[in-house]
């Protein structure tokens, strides 16, 4: 009875732990649902080449699916005459996984690598680390993604990806709200 | 470039391979600016990221180089280290087969330059084109 009494604050104090982590979750869940819409904008490296002239744009789509469970991230050219099935159009799928704001990345390097979400103490920024991949890593797979919201019509992207032989890419898109 | 993607690599991958197949060519020479990231992923309507990646990684392998204000260029030397590359990865991984089938149908050496006296240009185009 008396070890009872002595577990029972840390058992409360784990489950709030718990409460709060599922919390955190659901507001970047939520944070990342708002950012649902048309986003055009520059993609660069990060730091930048000025010399690969890569001031170029692209567009990125965001819509809540699945009765508001997951959000599906498509990048690239939205042109419906252009075939996702053959052209270059990376899908992310995220959504809430046991009181964690989980994303997998459907890479056109033929894998899948999960990330786990982490939102700043400013709550605009949400860090999402590498957790594993699934299939082919032989050319190399993404390996971090941070999502920095500036306001309801700019938000910031950057993608890190692991290159054969270990060396990481960071790109890096600045996004204005077209839709 | 071709338009064209095929499934078995991921695109920043061929983007890299048809630049190395334009040095190895000659159509891009030591010294040649390569296009920009922007004109690529316009052309080819590629995502600018994938360009990117392809870009780092002729910049990592030694093949092009960037000069501050200019763009990126093929290096000096490229073509030779392409070359070098290229005949080693052919000796350690295509190499052994070739060299089995050929012991396999007991061809010669005469025979080998023979068969490939053979292959005109002409005959080389007649071919393909019955293929098709």
């Amino acid at each position: 009875m008396k070890s009872l009494r002595f577990a029972l604050p840390f058992v409360l104090l784990a489950l709030s732990t718990a409460a709060l982590a599922q919390s955190d979750a659901q507001k970047s869940f939520d944070a990342m649902k708002a950012l649902a819409g048309t986003w055009q904008g520059h993609a660069t490296l990060d730091p930048p080449n000025p010399q690969m002239g890569g001031d170029s744009d692209t567009r990125v789509s965001m819509r809540v699916t699945s009765r508001g469970n997951a959000i599906v991230h498509e990048m690239g050219e939205l042109d419906p005459a252009q075939d996702p099935t053959k052209h270059d159009h990376p899908v992310t799928m995220l959504y809430l996984d046991e009181g964690r704001l989980l994303l997998t990345h459907y890479c056109d390097a033929g894998n899948r690598p999960r990330m786990a979400g982490k939102l700043s103490a400013d709550g605009k920024t949400i860090d999402f680390d590498f957790l594993d991949v699934a299939g082919n890593t032989q050319y190399g797979h993404m390996q971090h993604a941070r999502f920095t919201i500036v306001d309801d019509n700019h938000h910031v992207e950057e993608w890190t990806f692991l290159m054969p032989g270990d060396k990481l890419m960071r790109g890096r898109i600045d996004l204005q709200r077209i839709k | 470039m071709d338009r064209d993607w095929n499934d078995s690599q991921p695109i920043y991958r061929q983007i890299r391979d048809r630049v190395v197949a334009m040095i190895l060519d000659g159509v891009l020479k030591e010294g040649d600016a390569l296009p920009s990231v922007r004109n690529v992923a316009v052309e080819y309507r590629v995502n600018p990221l994938t360009v990117l990646k392809a870009y780092q990684g002729l910049v990592d392998e030694q093949f092009v180089e960037s000069r501050r204000g200019l763009g990126m260029f093929v290096k000096a030397g490229a073509k030779n280290l392409l070359l070098r590359g290229e005949r080693e990865k052919f000796l350690e991984q295509e190499w052994p087969r070739i060299s089995e089938t050929i012991e396999r149908l007991g061809l010669k050496p005469e025979e080998l330059l023979n068969g490939s006296s053979r292959r005109s240009p002409a005959k080389s185009s007649k071919t393909t084109k019955e293929e098709r």
